[in-house]
């Protein structure tokens, strides 16, 4: 997967693997007002969902992978 | 109330319903394999449903039971009588505990030590609990909250009937490490309903472990058990997994009897049970949008008598016009009729349910007792407004108690007397044209009138020279009077101020009526006859002075009129005679104590003897009604034409009013104060009970 910073969002593209874990959490710490947009992922890694669902950062557009929009969109998005 | 709650409510009824006729049933026939059968799948149902609640006691109490009925089912034991009585013990007390949540949405206090001795008989019976997966069944107490993260979706799953399965997923922390990727499972799910992710631990504010896995998967799908073994067999000691009993097997018996049978059709032999698809033809209704529907029939009703005052006044002053606007108010009235009907058979429902809870009730009082009583039921598919049935429930669970607390003798004295030791009720309900009539019959005691007439001579209950001249039947008739009991000692079982002038009372709120008769020696019979719906009634108009009274048709047992002459003083009052019975005679204005009451009768009635050659009075206008032996004349200064309307309770300033039945809504837009005359008669001290 491709863990990508544009200004200040995070931008996920294609499946991802638990090394991503690391990355987008280190993005997400370097700066609390960073927002993901995960419209061009693949299937997420349960250890990338992990960091999402711990550090709750704002999500840009439905998520690319259609099992996480689907059931964890709102676990996600709960404040 | 929630959805999936009010569900439980219901199918927890039906289910309990089920077990204690099995039960019954297995107590005159205790190797029944199909009652056994059915018995353990009710309680089993009910141990699963109860799971997906926060009411532990409960479920433990149905686990315990469920053992018990797996190892009858086993041949592990026998279905002798004490463990058929402590099975009913346990019904008895899920049935309470499932109103209890009815009222207030949680168990009622003094469960868990209830729960806690049930399951002590439980474990007598069948031996400790073993120790069970505990991932099944009631011992998965995450369920509950799982299921409360999406209750709209879940009770959505439910209500398709389909077996569901919950599963909770703590993966290892090191899962990762393992290469692992538990959504990855997940995704493997085939049917999905609920999806619910959480953190095991709270997330730490700082130094987050990205690579340590930190979450619990919860979900609900409707996969095999045997599919999802094999998505998370690698997993397996991360996985606890638990069926979830919501079952739709048993069909509420008023929907079933309901298929195909006109409303009201004859009672008689038992429901019959749907075939394979009959849960298509049937809808399972919440009662209160029955009941919005039956206030707008309510509200229908009015309007189209309003209408017909319009045709009256048309009719006057544009006849053609009238005429026409007539023949279109008979169509409407004709509609709003059929209308009316439907949505009144919408609302019934069997006395099954009722009768089986009476059932259990009397089983525990006989118990609590010490009387041996074999209690039949009869015509329990008999069906009735859903209103109906719910009023009857107090009275009879008060007559019941009665027949046995008061009516059958304890063992000895019945032995002594000739008797089985074993006392007998009966409990009959049967349809005869729009009433509902039922009668509790027991062979006990029976009651004396003599000793009646003692008691309330004894009491003060009314003048000595008016108790002298009560026939039988009468006396008897004063067991409904307040203040009266037989029994030499209030007793734990019928209890103190709820005495059978209450049933009276609320029998004649639903526009009923009860009457006793009783042999001495050989028992007494209670007969209940209530109309199958209250929703409309009709009422006869009368007059006194300028003002309008309505009657309800039910209990005018006819007019007449009765020519001045014919009425005597008898007594302090007057009374007037009627096919060879004498009837007191009251003005309506004087019950009513209305200001039009300024001539009495007691003295009008001499007067007019002597004033003989004076132009004819017109003749009294005369309602006699019927409460129970009794019948009364009811003087009125006129009578108008009957009407159907709906009656609605007091409310405001007139609630708890004695005397008014209620207020029912004219076309014309005024209201008519409906009055309860036995109410009135009852309080009238000089014309209390007999002449």
């Amino acid at each position: 997967m491709a863990v990508r910073l544009d200004r200040n969002i995070v931008h996920l593209s294609g499946p991802s693997r638990v090394e991503d874990a690391e990355d987008l959490l280190a993005l997400l710490q370097g700066d609390r007002a960073r927002s993901v947009d995960a419209t061009a992922s693949g299937d997420l890694h349960t250890a990338v969902v992990q960091i999402l669902l711990a550090v709750r950062p704002p999500l840009a557009g439905p998520c690319g992978d259609p099992f996480v929009e689907r059931w964890l969109r709102p676990a996600l998005h709960r404040a | 109330m929630d959805e999936l709650l009010e569900q439980f409510l219901v199918e927890g009824r039906d289910l309990v319903e089920q077990a204690s006729e099995d039960l019954l049933a297995l107590e005159r026939v205790p190797g029944d394999a199909a009652r056994i059968d059915s018995a353990f799948r009710a309680v089993h149902t009910l141990k699963g449903s109860v799971g997906l609640f926060d009411f532990a006691p409960m479920a433990a109490t149905l686990h315990a039971a469920e053992d018990v009925m797996g190892a009858l089912r086993d041949g592990r034991l026998h279905a002798d009588r004490d463990l058929v009585g402590a099975m009913m013990q346990c019904i008895s007390a899920v049935d309470g505990w499932l109103e209890g949540i009815a009222r207030s949405g949680g168990l009622p206090p003094g469960a868990d030590d209830e729960a806690r001795r049930l399951r002590g008989a439980m474990h007598a019976f069948a031996g400790a609990p073993e120790e069970k997966n505990p991932a099944r069944g009631v011992e998965a107490e995450w369920l509950p909250a799982l299921l409360a993260t999406d209750r709209q979706a879940f009770a959505a799953a439910a209500a398709t009937g389909r077996a569901l399965i919950a599963v909770r997923y703590t993966p290892d922390p090191a899962c990762f490490f393992r290469g692992d990727d538990p959504l990855a499972l997940l995704r493997a799910v085939p049917d999905l309903v609920i999806v619910h992710i959480a953190p095991r631990d709270p997330w730490p504010a700082s130094g987050l472990d990205p690579f340590a896995c930190n979450l619990v998967i919860g979900f609900v799908s409707f996969a095999a058990r045997d599919d999802l073994r094999r998505i998370f067999q690698l997993v397996v000691d991360q996985v606890a997994m638990a069926e979830i009993g919501v079952s739709r097997e048993v069909v509420p018996r008023e929907v079933v009897s309901r298929e195909g049978v006109s409303p009201g059709a004859a009672s008689g032999g038992p429901p019959a049970e749907p075939e394979h698809g009959a849960l298509t033809h049937t809808l399972r209704i919440d009662a209160s949008r029955i009941d919005a529907l039956a206030d707008l029939v309510g509200e229908l009703i009015v309007a189209k008598n309003r209408l017909a005052h319009l045709v009256g006044q048309t009719m006057h002053a544009a006849p053609a016009l009238g005429r026409a606007l007539g023949a279109n108010q008979v169509e409407i009235e004709r509609l709003v009729a059929d209308l009316h009907r439907g949505v009144m058979a919408a609302r019934m429902v069997t006395l099954t349910q009722m009768f089986g809870r009476l059932n259990r009730l009397v089983r525990d009082t006989a118990g609590r007792l010490g009387k041996d009583v074999h209690f039949e039921t009869s015509g329990a598919a008999t069906e009735a407004d859903k209103s109906v049935v719910d009023g009857l429930y107090e009275p009879l669970l008060h007559v019941l108690r009665n027949a046995m607390d008061h009516g059958v003798e304890q063992a000895a004295a019945r032995a002594a007397s000739g008797k089985a030791r074993a006392g007998r009720i009966t409990l009959d309900a049967a349809r005869a044209r729009d009433r509902i009539v039922i009668t509790v019959t027991d062979d006990g005691a029976g009651m004396d009138p003599a000793r009646l007439r003692e008691t309330a001579r004894r009491r003060g209950l009314m003048a000595e020279a008016r108790l002298d001249a009560l026939d039988d039947a009468a006396l008897l008739d004063l067991v409904f009077t307040p203040g009266f009991s037989t029994a030499s000692a209030v007793t734990e079982v019928s209890g103190r101020g709820v005495g059978l002038d209450a049933v009276r009372r609320s029998i004649e709120a639903m526009g009923g009526r009860v009457t006793i008769a009783s042999t001495p020696g050989a028992g007494t019979t209670v007969r209940l006859a209530v109309p199958q719906a209250v929703t409309v009634t009709t009422v006869i108009m009368v007059r006194i002075g300028d003002e309008r009274f309505g009657v309800p048709l039910e209990i005018v047992a006819e007019t007449v009129r009765i020519a001045r002459d014919q009425i005597r003083a008898v007594g302090d009052g007057v009374a007037f005679v009627l096919r060879e019975r004498t009837i007191p005679l009251v003005r309506l204005a004087d019950l009513l104590d209305s200001p039009a009451s300024a001539r009495d009768v007691r003295r009008e009635a001499p007067d007019l003897r002597a004033l003989g050659r004076d132009a004819p009075r017109p003749d009294a206008k005369v309602l006699v009604i019927e409460a129970g032996e009794q019948r009364t004349g009811i003087e009125v200064d006129g009578l108008a034409e009957r009407i159907d309307v709906v009656i609605r309770p007091l409310e405001g300033l007139l609630a708890g009013a004695r005397g008014l039945l209620g207020t029912a809504l004219l076309g014309d837009g005024s209201v008519l104060m409906v009055v309860n005359l036995p109410e009135l008669i009852a309080w009238m001290p000089h014309c209390n009970i007999g002449a």
